[in-house]
């Protein structure tokens, strides 16, 4: 059991699969040389040689190579420097990579992972800044993952280099720098598998990524006013685990998502829809959401600020399904 | 619709017959539109506002506040619609409500509400409860500030029928769930032997000793006499039964009771043992053991056992004595903190025999085979010192076996 922070546990994932399959290999802008914008391919390449490369700033380019490179039998691990720039990724990922089993019949796979860091909070602004994972979420085909900690980005980023589909894997930028324990032989995380950080009897708040963390918060000071919250990391966006939720909203009858993406037409509208389906006579009040505005990231930092869901929306919102 | 039509005490509850019109909010002449309070009804739980479901202007008060009347009594006159009828506290089309009633059976269950400005506001899990119960939500109230009824409020309902004779109005009684629970009487014997611990816990102010004896000398000694044909056979109880026969033998102190502010102190030696049968836990005592053999205390306990298990001991058989041996040693624990069993002064709890290694005076292991022993004793008459001394005086006796064989009765008069 060792301390290590967000970003190396990233590494070690990375540098595990590099190790232990010669189909593994990682491109992307600034990842070799320099080690990654975040510092998360940091001596990789000194170590793996090729198989860790610098790109030009193609994004297009570099997304349509992974899908060729993948159709063709080996397992690219594609950096994309912000998630905003996932825009210019849209054709390979969407209508080729998303694709291609389903129009192949089965006979071909594109066992592809793009990793990508989403979030504020570093003043970035609108363009490097957003959280568009419900972008993907939405195109069947694709798999989104999300961790939260260190040990779930090892243990989940292992699962996405070794699935056979595509899957995009989401850091959040505030997270790099988080210490976590991780294993000496860390465990690998099943996809669509949620985690429940926190029991509580009175709502259930399911959350991913760095959100997590200001639900935990809230809990805490929840719970001194004698409100039990029962926290859920779904850690896997699509798939997400209906019956982790499902099962908890059985036992607390309220239900409250919290993301950092906009709300509207977000994961959480999704969540809420399934569940007022699936769990309507479970519901104690009706489903609450705490996301970001339907504006653009703002870059004054005091703007930002009052733009990111912070824990005292959420005490609110909690507050609100108990009254 | 005739001009004028008949306002009804409504009926608002399951098993509500009757109600009392509290309170006339308006007085006849005066006119009232959809919403308007008109008066207020009390039954023995709650008062609920009889508001207007339709405009129109009293003509007449036949119920003044105050008086009780049965459901469906007409209780004024107005040139509304007809409001209140037994079956449904909001009027509407006849036809629609025949056709509700006929569609939905037993009478408790559920029904949404048909017009939207009756329409009940509740949660999908307060929904799910009140159909599983059998509650009417229409007749519920809410305790929530957005006027939603939720699951907190039917719960609270299902446990107030629950409580009520239900079959007062025909209905059956609601399935209360989870919640539900079976009643019997307690036989004369349970109450009795209640009220005997519940006087013995609150009125006998108990203090407690616990302690080990070391048995393995007295495991062996009783392998010994029990391998000999032709004697009682002996069993741990017996032995422990004969050390406070000793103890007691040298500590007349221990052999007194608290009794109506009055010290009893006995001469003769008996002793309780409990015995558990089918019928329940018993106490008898057994008589004049001073100076008693081994072999003589197993045999009178065996008989006395025997009474009991058949039913045919006496009322002497199960009184006297200042302490009785309780060995729970063939239940697997350690120690057993009993409660004393009036009039008697004090009670010893016996545990099961452990195995276990303890260091002796070079610091070695030794193995051991320990009885938890605990002695409660009542503190209006007795002390820890003087209990201590008197359990250490039984533990020698289980740990120095041999006394066991040979009364103190000697030594004691001569």
């Amino acid at each position: 059991m060792a301390e290590v922070r967000f970003g190396k546990a990233i590494n070690l994932a990375l540098a595990d699969a590099l190790e232990q399959d010669p189909a593994v290999f990682l491109f992307g802008e600034d990842i070799a040389t320099v080690g990654g914008p975040f510092g998360a391919t940091r001596g990789l390449h000194e170590r793996f040689g090729d198989r860790v490369r610098d790109t030009p700033i193609s994004e297009a380019a570099l997304a349509n190579a992974a899908v060729g490179a993948a159709l063709s039998g080996l397992k690219p691990v594609l950096e994309i420097m912000f998630m905003d720039f996932m825009t210019l990724t849209m054709d390979a990922l969407v209508n080729q990579a998303a694709k291609a089993r389903y129009m192949f019949g089965g006979q071909a796979s594109v066992p592809m992972v793009v990793r990508t860091p989403h979030g504020g909070g570093i003043s970035a602004g609108p363009q490097h800044s957003q959280c568009l994972e419900a972008w993907f979420a939405h195109v069947p085909g694709l798999k989104v993952l999300c961790p939260s900690n260190p040990a779930d980005a090892y243990g989940l980023l292992r699962s996405a280099i070794a699935d056979p589909d595509p899957v995009v894997f989401v850091e959040n930028k505030a997270l790099y720098a988080m210490k976590g324990e991780l294993l000496e032989q860390p465990e690998i995380i099943p996809i669509g598998k949620a985690r429940i950080l926190r029991q509580g009897s009175d709502v259930t708040v399911v959350s991913y990524g760095a959100a997590v963390h200001i639900v935990e918060r809230a809990a805490s000071q929840l719970a001194e006013q004698g409100l039990e919250v029962e926290v859920l990391d779904l850690r896997s966006i699509q798939p997400w685990d209906e019956a982790a939720v499902m099962e908890s909203l059985s036992r607390t009858h309220r239900l409250l998502i919290v993301h950092e993406a906009v709300e509207a037409f977000g994961v959480g509208a999704e969540i809420a829809a399934r569940i007022g389906e699936v769990g309507f006579d479970e519901l104690d009040a009706p489903i609450l959401r705490v996301a970001a505005p339907f504006v653009p990231v703002p870059f004054a930092p005091s703007l930002e600020k009052a733009y990111q869901p912070d824990a005292e929306a959420v005490i609110a919102a909690v507050r609100k399904l108990c009254a | 619709m005739s001009d004028v039509n008949e306002l009804l005490m409504p009926k608002l509850g399951l098993t509500m017959t009757e109600g009392t019109l509290a309170e006339w909010s308006i007085s006849p002449g005066d006119s009232v539109r959809p919403g308007d309070l008109m008066f207020v009804v009390e039954t023995d739980k709650v008062a609920t506002d009889i508001t207007a479901e339709a405009e129109g202007e009293l003509r007449e008060i036949l119920v003044p506040a105050g008086e009780t009347v049965s459901v469906g009594a007409v209780v004024g006159l107005w040139t509304g619609p007809g409001q209140g009828t037994p079956q449904n506290e909001t009027a509407g089309d006849q036809t629609e409500q025949a056709e509700q009633s006929a569609a939905s059976e037993p009478a408790a269950v559920f029904r949404p509400a048909e017009s939207s400005s009756n329409r009940v506001i509740a949660t999908p899990l307060a929904r799910r409860l009140a159909r599983e119960y059998g509650l009417d939500l229409a007749q519920l109230k809410c305790s929530g500030k957005e006027g939603r009824i939720k699951a907190a409020d039917v719960r609270a309902a299902a446990r107030q029928y629950s409580t009520q004779d239900a079959s007062a109005t025909g209905a059956a009684a609601p399935d209360v769930g989870p919640s539900e629970e079976q009643r019997s009487t307690a036989s004369a014997l349970v109450q009795a032997m209640a009220r005997r611990m519940v006087e013995a816990k609150q009125q006998v102010p108990h203090f407690y000793l616990a302690a080990e004896a070391e048995v393995s000398e007295l495991l062996m000694l009783r392998a010994e006499l029990n391998v000999q044909e032709g004697y009682e056979k002996l069993s741990l109880n017996h032995l422990v039964l004969a050390a406070v026969v000793r103890a007691l033998e040298v500590s007349p102190e221990y052999n007194r009771i608290f009794h109506d502010n009055e010290i009893v102190q006995f001469e003769r030696i008996d002793v309780g043992m409990a015995v558990s049968t089918e019928r329940g836990l018993f106490a008898p005592v057994l008589k004049d053991l001073r100076g008693s053999s081994l072999d003589e205390i197993a045999a009178e306990a065996r008989a006395l056992q025997g009474r009991l298990q058949a039913n045919t001991a006496s009322r002497e058989d199960m009184q006297g004595g200042a302490i009785t041996v309780s060995n729970a040693g063939m239940f697997n624990v350690s120690y057993m903190t009993p409660i004393i069993n009036p009039p008697q002064s004090a009670i010893l709890g016996v545990g099961s025999i452990r195995e276990l290694f303890r260091p002796d005076a070079q610091g070695q292991p030794v193995l051991r085979r320990e009885m938890g022993l605990v002695l409660a004793a009542d503190h209006r008459l007795h002390d820890g010192a003087g209990a201590l001394t008197f359990l250490n005086r039984i533990i020698d006796a289980l740990q120095q076996p041999y006394q066991l064989l040979r009364p103190r009765v000697a030594a004691r008069r001569g």
